[in-house]
Parts: structure tokens; sequence; C-alpha cells
């Protein structure tokens, strides 16, 4: 086990970048992990394709903060969902401006690491939490394209929802 | 350029909405039409109606509607109609919980939502001390919840003795709904717990389907003896009142219960299994009939079709073994019903209705017993809400040929109703008065019912604190023990001097007091429910903490008091629309 704990993987960011990942915080990701398997040992740098090396410097943070939390299995789905609530470290992980969030989460995406996705899924609907339209579009700079028939429509469609 | 919500692919959005709460969903559609679809998917719908309702009518029959494709169900349409529902019934009980008057109405008003309602109320039941009426909101949102359950038991009573067929388990079943503790809303989750049963046994028994009747009646008494699911562990009081319910005592996990419910519970699983199995009409202790199947005998063999098969008896309580219907005839015979067709008529299977009837008595048994045995140990069943089943059991199925106890029971039921259901008054409306219709008791019933409905719907009279009432020493809210009597109660209420009849007072001796009928006389509430009235001489106010009160106290305290305040140690009134001043 020490053995695995110490090994060291290189990965290459979109930007060229490379960067030097112990293996357990490497496996938080299920895309690397499942890779890792197929391949067996990797001797040569990983490439990232995706995700730039400020986005991916971040991320690597929150799996070495997180390389000792047990798996997830896959049926828990529901149960996860219901629950909003952030742990206290990850919150203040996610205070970052919006374009890192986003790309925090489509990082989270592609190297498949469920629970990062979450947390970052679960700041963005904390965002939304109790806001008006107006206020959602202000929040994420959203352009209002409705026609003012469609928008009266669809403000009727969905009165039941205001307070 | 810079990345924005709106250039999430679909699924990641998704992913966000399923955090999201259905009103931020309705928000983010309203923003801007690349949210339209993805706000619209009628998953994220599903997902909301499964993640904030645990409890639905039967009129949305779920269980088809999450089998049936995606697209089938209007899931929005359904979250939407079940959110305006939660709103409803939430300003209804908010409404009950402002004011005394027309009470009745509103309870009315919420059960008719049925199931639905449920969730609303089992949300405010579990609100934190921290509410600021948090202790009238528990007690109201109780009994709307319980008030709701016998609103589904009631109607299964009701359609049983109209000669409609109701299974077993449901009949039975339905004595579990007037029960908070039971923990059972409807009838189909006692019915769930039966099948984990059945589904237990098909486990562990593969082969069961391959047996003869016989040899299948005592396999499935085996297995039911081997697990304890049926009969009473040693050294439990036989009468105990909680060995009544079919419900609790497949919950508990001793799983005590009477011969009459392991008896059920036996015909329930072997009817599962194919066998033709009743309980049987025998007196004082409940056996089963196993009848064989047309043409057949009981071990399969084929005897012709115009021949009925002997059935065989077991007694699932007591043993894994058929009992001989000779041993049966003995006793019997040593009971007194030698003839043949008395014997046979004892012999044959219960009707579903006679067994509910038999399991009222049962029950009224049980708490005579516990009323003998004072003290020996609390029931884990409120005592009230079992003998208010018993009663109504006892109303719908009793023979009408005992006029005399149909009377007593209705007299009882009504005083119950008066003190803790008098929300049920619709249900005694619908369901108890066609019952004595063209009787004597029709009239009296008609007029209590009236006054009940007329005192809900006038506002109390307003008592402020006037002159006239200076020497009212006490105020409502606080707490005593009674001098004589030693018992804890809470004043509800006060008058100047004693306003009950006189007949009362020469009944209570209340001039025997030393300050006789003119000194001032409060309105209380005592832990075991009941509402009494006592004269000020012996009220002898306690300021414990509420830790230290009785908790039964504390939670009938609902009835009357918002909450508790630490700081000057009494209860806060929520009856200020008549004791402004209190």
């Amino acid at each position: 086990m020490a053995e695995t704990n110490t090994q060291e993987l290189t990965f290459t960011s979109s930007d060229g970048k490379n960067m030097k990942v112990p293996r357990d915080v490497a496996e938080r990701s299920l895309l690397i992990k499942n890779m890792l398997e197929d391949l067996g040992e990797a001797t040569e740098a990983i490439p990232i394709p995706n995700v730039t090396e400020n986005v991916l410097t971040k991320v690597l943070e929150w799996c070495t903060h997180h390389r000792n939390d047990p798996p997830t299995t896959g049926d828990e789905d529901d149960s996860r969902r219901k629950t909003t609530d952030i742990e206290e470290w990850d919150q203040k992980f996610m205070q970052v401006d919006q374009e890192m969030l986003f790309e925090i989460i489509l990082a989270a995406n592609y190297l498949d690491i469920k629970p990062l996705l979450d947390i970052g899924c679960k700041t963005v609907a904390n965002m939304i939490k109790g806001k008006s339209p107006e206020e959602i579009r202000k929040t994420f700079n959203i352009q209002n394209d409705f026609t003012p028939e469609e928008e009266d429509q669809i403000r009727r469609e969905n009165e039941w929802a205001e307070e | 350029m810079v990345l924005s919500l709106g250039d999430l692919p679909e699924e990641i959005l998704q992913s966000i909405l399923l955090f999201s709460h259905p009103s931020g969903t309705a928000a983010l559609e309203r923003t801007a039409r690349r949210f339209r679809g993805v706000t619209n998917e009628p998953l994220l719908w599903r997902h909301y109606c499964l993640t904030h309702f645990k409890f639905w009518a039967p009129k949305h029959d779920m269980s088809a509607k999450l089998l049936s494709p995606i697209s089938a169900v209007d899931w929005k349409g359904l979250y939407v109609s079940r959110h305006f529902v939660d709103i409803a019934a939430g300003q209804l009980l908010d409404s009950i919980l402002t004011n005394q008057t027309g009470r009745i109405g509103k309870f009315q008003s919420v059960i008719s939502f049925g199931y639905d309602a449920k969730d609303t109320l089992l949300r405010n039941l579990s609100i934190e001390p921290g509410a600021e009426d948090y202790l009238a909101r528990r007690f109201y949102a109780k009994a709307l919840l319980t008030c709701l359950h016998r609103s589904i038991a009631i109607p299964e009573w009701v359609s049983l003795r109209g000669g409609e067929p109701v299974p077993l388990a449901h009949a039975l079943g339905a004595f579990d709904l007037f029960i908070p503790e039971s923990r059972f809303g409807n009838l189909d989750e006692i019915n769930g717990r039966l099948d984990e049963v059945l589904a237990r046994l098909r486990l562990e028994l593969p082969e069961i389907q391959t047996l003869s009747s016989r040899k299948k009646a005592c396999a499935v008494a085996s297995f039911l003896r081997a697990h304890n699911l049926i009969g009473i562990q040693p050294g439990r009081e036989y009468h105990c009142l909680e060995h009544n319910f079919l419900g609790i005592s497949l919950d508990d996990p001793e799983h005590n219960s009477l011969p009459l419910v392991s008896a059920v519970i036996y015909c329930h699983v072997a009817q599962m299994l194919g066998l033709n199995a009743r309980p049987c009409g025998f007196p004082f202790h409940v056996y089963v009939i196993v009848i064989p199947h047309a043409g057949l005998d009981i071990d399969g063999n084929v005897i012709g079709t115009n021949i009925e098969g002997e059935s065989i008896y077991m007694d699932p309580f007591r043993s894994d073994r058929e009992v001989p219907v000779s041993e049966l005839r003995t006793q019997l015979t040593f009971l007194g019903a030698s003839s043949l067709v008395e014997q046979s008529a004892l012999l044959g299977e219960s009707r579903t209705s006679e067994i509910v009837a038999r399991c009222s008595k049962n029950i009224l048994n049980s708490l005579q017993r516990l009323n003998q045995l004072p003290g020996v140990r609390s029931s884990p069943v409120d005592v009230g809400c079992a003998r208010y089943a018993a009663l109504w059991s006892s109303l719908l199925f009793s023979s009408p040929l005992r006029p005399a106890e149909l009377r007593h029971h209705l007299l009882w039921l009504m005083e119950l109703l008066a003190t803790d259901f008098p929300s049920d008054i619709y249900l005694i409306e619908q369901y108890i008065a066609p019952i004595f219709s063209g009787t004597l008791e029709f009239e009296h019933l008609m007029e209590s019912l009236h006054v009940i409905r007329t005192v809900d719907e006038i506002p109390k009279q307003v008592k402020r604190r006037s002159p006239q009432y200076k020497a009212v020493r006490y105020h409502v809210g606080q707490v005593f023990r009674h001098r004589r009597y030693g018992y804890m109660a809470i004043i509800t209420g006060w008058d100047a001097e004693c306003g009950a009849g006189e007949q009362w007072m020469r009944r209570m001796g209340v001039d025997r007091l030393q300050g006789g009928r003119h000194q001032s006389f409060y309105h209380v509430i005592v832990e075991d429910k009941s509402a009494r009235y006592v004269a000020e001489e012996n009220v002898q106010i306690i300021t414990s903490d509420v830790s230290e009160l009785p908790p039964a106290l504390v939670a009938v305290a609902g009835k009357y008091f918002k909450r508790w305040e630490s700081t000057s140690r009494e209860f806060v009134s929520n009856i200020k629309d008549e004791y402004p001043d209190d």
C-alpha cells in the first residue's frame, strides 16, 4: 500500500504545463483511475486536454484535501441530492469567481470526480435559491431574450412558485 | 470568451437543477429562452415530486405512474398541484392555531386533501422547539394526522359492514390507524409488512409451493412460530393492550400478538400461498380452518367434484401442528354446545366482520384489565385512542340484538369525541348517525352533534382582567399541583366564583371547601388529558423547569399554549381570543 501512495504521476494540462501528482490524489478522478487500471503502470506524462493549468491546480487541491475520503458508490444518488449542505472547507474552496466555478464544474465532469461535480452544482443551485428571475439574470449576467408576450405567459405558468 | 451559466452543457445544468429548489428552477425558466427546455425536463420534475413529497393519496396511483414512460405523466403539473395542497394545508393549520373558532370546518378541509396532506402535517409535527408556537403546532398537526388516518380506517369498516369484500388484514389493520404509536398511516403500509414476511418465507422454504395443503399449512405455522412472528413471548402479560394490534405486532421486534391477531397473520400468509385459510368461529380461542380446494382432499388427492374434502384446524398461536377436530368437538361439548348443528356452526369459518367485533371486545377487555392494575406499567399504546378504536368498531359491528350495549358504547364514544376528538364530528355524522336512525338515541345524538358544532362556531366570550375579576389570583399558563390530590395541571381559564351547576357543586362538596363556592375557580388541563375545575384554595403554583414536568403534560399543553417560557416558568397562552390579558 505504501508503494501506491508514494507513486507519482505526471499530468500535462491543455496549456502544456507538467505537474507531479501523487497516485492516490490522481485516483480521485475515476477517468484517471480506470485508465491506470487498463494501462497498468503509467510511465509517461498523462495529457489532460480539456483543463488548463490554473483550473487543474485548483482541482488537484481539492483532490489532495479529499484524498482519504471513502469512495462513493453508485446507488446513493437520491439521498445525495436531497441535501444542499456543503461542508465548510468545500464552501471556502468554492469561493472563486464565476468563470473559475464553471471551469471547475466542467473539469470535474470531464475527469469524472463526482463529489467535486456535486459540490460545484450545489454551489450554483445555492446561487439561484430564493432569487427572482431579474436577480438571477443579474447574478449570472443573462440576457432576457423573451418578447413581452412570452415573458407574460411564462410568468403566469410559474405563478405558483412566487411567495 | 467568458464562460457563463448558459454555456454549460445540458447534462450539467440538469445536475445543478437537481439540487435546486423547484421555485428556483421556475425562476430560472423565466430568465431566458436558453433555460426553457432544461427547466421543464420531466425527469427533473419527477425527481422533485419524489424528493419533496413522500406520501401520495391513492387517487394519484403513484406506483403506476412510476412505472409508466416518463413522458406519459405530467410531472411538473403534479408537482405544482401538490405544492398548492401543501400551501393550503399549511395555511389551514396556521388558521387553526391562531383562532379557537371554526376549527371543525378547518380540520375537515385539511382532511379533504386526504393522504396528500400528510407531508405537510409531518413537517409541522417535527418542528423545532425554537419555533414560537411549537407546542400548539405539534399538538394540532398530530390531531390532524390522526384524524386523517381514522378517515382512512373507518370507511374500510363501513365497506365491510355494507357487505363488500374487505381483506382480513385491512379490516384488522384499521385498528392500527387509530393508534399514533403504531406509525402506520394507511393499510398498504401494513400489507407491505405482511408481504415482507411472505417474501422471507418463500426465500427460506423455496419448495413450499410443491407441498400438499396439509403440509403447507403446517410449514407456514412452523415458519411463523420459529421466527416468533406470532404468539406471545413467555413471561409477557397476555392481555397487554398492544397485543391487540396487527401493525404494532408486525413492527415490534418481539412480535407479540393475541391469538386473533396471530391467526390473521397466519391466514394472510397462507392465503397468499394459495391455501384457503380462514379464522374459525370457535369461542374463546381463535383457531384457523384450512379448507381443501374443490374436488381435492387436504392431501391433494382427487375425490370427485361434488364431494367436499374434510377441513383441518390449525392453532398457529400455540402449535405448528394441526388440531384434531375430535379435540375441538370435545371442548365444545364441555362448553355446553353438544348438538352437531351447534358444533358445526362454531367450527365453521368466521366472517371478517365477526373478527373485527371480536377484536373490539378484546381491546375493551385489555383496557379494563389495565384499569384494574393501575400504575403497573404505562402502555406503549395511547389508551384513549385504543378505546376510541374499539368503540367505533363495536358500534359498526356489534349485534343489533344487544341495544343496551350499543347505547352504552355510543355514550362513551360521544364523551371521548367531545373531549379528545371533536374534529371527528363529521365522521360520526356520516357513519354513526345512520346506524341509530329511527331510534330514540338518534335525536339525542343529533342534538349533541349540533351543540358541538355550534360551540365551535361561536367566538369565545372575551374575559378581560377588568376590576370585577381583581380577586382572581392566578392566570392562564401557570402550572400547579393540586393541594389535595397531588396531580400536576395547567390553568386554562378562570371564573371569579364557582360557575358549575348546583348539582355538580353538591356532588363535589364545594360548600365544604374552606372558601366555599364564592372563591375563584380555575379550568385546568391535567396530564391524563382530562379537563378539570379547581378551587383556588387547592391551587399550589409550582415553578419548576419544563424538563421537570411530565412529558404528557407538556404535550397536551399544546391544546391551549404556544410554547414554554423559561424566564417566567409558565406556558405562553394560545387562547388570547378568550383571555386577552392573561
